[in-house]
């Protein structure tokens, strides 16, 4: 909730002051960016889940603008806009600002429309999960420094669960598509189901004389028997999409019918890793188990996830609070490596009071031309000043 | 007494059928004061209030309760209102005014036939075009509801206040959801509609805005006017 009292609105000021020196300390600069960001940068790398929570209005001259939603793609902007010909330059920022969000339930107290995030990003960062650690590390130090004794701190990462994929030894078209529908819990089983018992079912609702001229000739050969399909019906082919990419779609919905089923084991290793939750250390050693006599590839994810781990404990955080869940990451799409979130009692588990991750193809979505590794992470500082408060009464 | 409001349409030919529905029903309405006006009323029913508004801002006045009753398409309540069953209540369909909410499709993409087929072709749309498909539409809650009902999400709505159908062609959406009585206009723009693609099947419908003050008096006049529409 905004602060709605002079003594709050002290309060928060306070806090916010001592969260962004902990983030200078650690070499982050302070950075504003705009309160009010174009739309469609938003709305093409967030999704329409969060675009119907976003406030957007057009302005006089036509130009779709909005209140962002967060400070991560704002942070990212401001980072191709300062280093517009070579993006990969490492940076660090820290902020402490105002974001947007239509609560489509209610405006309550632990989700108001408007609230005050305080967060760091760091871009260009080679050394990976050594970054990951120092932003959590960070964000952890800025909690406490702020007053806040008693936390959890809970890990995923979509890099592993890739690994995952290809160690199943599935076909990379299908790898790609499991990890794409991975951000939706529903489609992503619907998916795996569809795989493991019948990848052919959408080939068989195709023209019979259109397939078998599909079967026949080169990549031109194939895409000219679409259009002499399509000529011969008086369909026009009218849009944005092309004739070569429908064929390449047709081409891999016929393979998949070609394809046996994914196999049982398969299948079963993809459920089993997806089931994967507990304490963060013994989680580590359940994974090793299920992809022990897999096919190699997997061995470097999961060294990362010991190595993050090991340099994570480096950063001062007791291993005992930290849970790692494979499923963690699913509603956040821009995310793709680690992701985390830090919960406090009281705040219950749908309300963490930071949370951040890896997501090195926000830059390029925002305009870089370029994949740049990014990670961050945000403070929610109205919840993290309840907590705070709740503590000292 | 307080008076029953009816919002009816203020122009075009959901007023004109609205005025033939009362006719029908042998009850007569006319305006009151000057031609052009606003306000009528019906002839042997003294507690009724015509109020004649657009039909877009019928939906506003039934959310508010400003009028007790109204006639529009269910199309339009269910746009401006997602929580439209607790505050209205849908006394009785009308027969006119029918309109389909559909999703369309270039007619040619034969590689998609339902929901499901949309969301596996949004994939390998985004790697080639770095963003998710298009939707135009000017029923940005109704796409939202539906879409989110059948788990896909993969897209992105841009508003469309006219002449939506030709979007695809324009090459300013890649799909449409819009309305459609024949299909006719749909075919003509080269778009087809998806199997499982009929997310609403309207028409207009006399409303009760649970909001509005409903004295016992005022109820039983509502009670009257349906009785008379059904006969």
């Amino acid at each position: 909730m905004p602060a709605e009292t002079t003594q709050k609105f002290a309060d928060l000021e306070a806090q916010a002051q001592v969260l962004m020196s902990v983030f200078t300390k650690a070499g982050h600069e302070a950075v504003a960016p705009a309160v009010i960001q174009p739309a469609g940068v938003f709305l093409d790398v967030i999704g329409e889940d969060l675009r119907a929570r976003t406030y957007v209005f057009t302005d006089p001259d036509g130009t779709e603008l909005c209140l962002r939603p967060d400070l991560t793609v704002p942070a990212c902007r401001l980072h191709i806009a300062r280093n517009a010909q070579a993006p990969q330059t490492a940076a660090k920022y820290c902020y402490n600002g105002p974001a947007f969000r239509i609560q489509p339930h209610s405006d309550d107290a632990m989700h108001p429309r408007e609230f005050r995030q305080a967060g760091i990003e760091r871009f260009g960062d080679s050394v990976r999960e050594a970054a990951e650690a120092e932003t959590i590390g960070l964000i952890v130090k800025a909690l406490e420094a702020a007053g806040l004794k008693t936390w959890s701190l809970h890990l995923g990462d979509l890099g592993l669960f890739r690994s995952v994929l290809a160690a199943a030894g599935i076909p990379p078209r299908w790898q790609k598509r499991l990890a794409e529908a991975f951000w939706r819990r529903d489609a992503f089983r619907s998916e795996l189901k569809r795989l493991t018992s019948a990848p052919g079912a959408s080939a068989r609702a195709l023209p019979v004389e259109l397939t078998a001229a599909l079967g026949r000739g080169d990549n031109f050969a194939k895409e000219n028997a679409v259009n002499a399909y399509l000529d011969a019906h008086g369909i026009a082919v009218i849009g944005t999409r092309t004739v070569a990419e429908m064929t390449e779609h047709l081409l891999e919905i016929l393979a998949d019918a070609e394809a046996p089923p994914l196999n049982a084991a398969a299948a079963r290793l993809i459920e089993s890793y997806v089931a994967v939750s507990g304490p963060a250390r013994t989680a580590g050693t359940r994974i090793a188990e299920l992809l022990k006599g897999t096919r190699g590839g997997s061995g470097l994810a999961l060294d990362a996830y010991d190595r993050r781990l090991a340099l994570i404990a480096n950063a001062g955080i007791d291993l005992d609070r930290v849970t790692f869940s494979a499923e963690f990451g699913r509603n956040l799409e821009y995310y793709t490596g680690l992701v985390f979130e830090v919960t406090a009692p009281g705040l219950g588990p749908g309300s963490p009071v930071a949370g951040g991750g890896r997501y090195d193809g926000l830059v390029r979505a925002a305009g870089a031309g370029v994949d740049v590794p990014a990670v961050g992470a945000a403070i929610h500082t109205e919840r993290l000043l309840s907590v705070v408060s709740e503590a000292r009464l | 007494m307080n008076k029953l409001t009816l919002a009816v349409p203020s122009k075009g030919r959901l007023m004109e059928q609205t005025t033939e529905m009362f006719a029908r029903a042998g009850l007569a309405v006319r305006k009151t004061g000057h031609a052009r006006g606003y306000r009528g009323e019906i002839e042997g029913f003294p507690e009724i209030e015509i109020a004649y508004v657009s039909s877009s801002e019928i939906a506003a006045a039934l959310k508010s309760g400003s009028v007790h009753l109204g006639i529009t398409g269910e199309d339009l309540i269910r746009e401006s209102m997602p929580d439209a069953d607790t505050r209205v209540s849908f006394l009785k369909t009308l027969g006119f005014g029918f309109a389909d909410v559909v999703v369309a499709v270039p007619a040619w993409w034969i590689d998609v036939a339902t929901v499901a087929d949309l969301e596996e072709a949004a994939l390998p749309f985004r790697r080639a075009h770095g963003r998710w498909p298009r939707v135009a539409t000017k029923y940005m809650a109704i796409t939202r509801g539906f879409f989110a009902s059948k788990g896909f999400g993969d897209y992105r709505i841009v508003e469309s206040l006219g002449a939506t159908e030709g979007t695809p062609a324009a090459g300013t959406a890649e799909l449409i959801v819009d309305i459609t009585t024949s299909g006719e206009t749909l075919r003509a723009n080269g778009l087809k509609i998806l199997d499982d693609g009929v997310i609403l099947k309207s028409q207009a419908n006399l409303i009760a805005a649970n909001a509005a003050l409903w004295t016992p008096a005022l109820v039983s006049v509502r009670d009257t006017l349906v009785r008379r529409l059904s006969a």
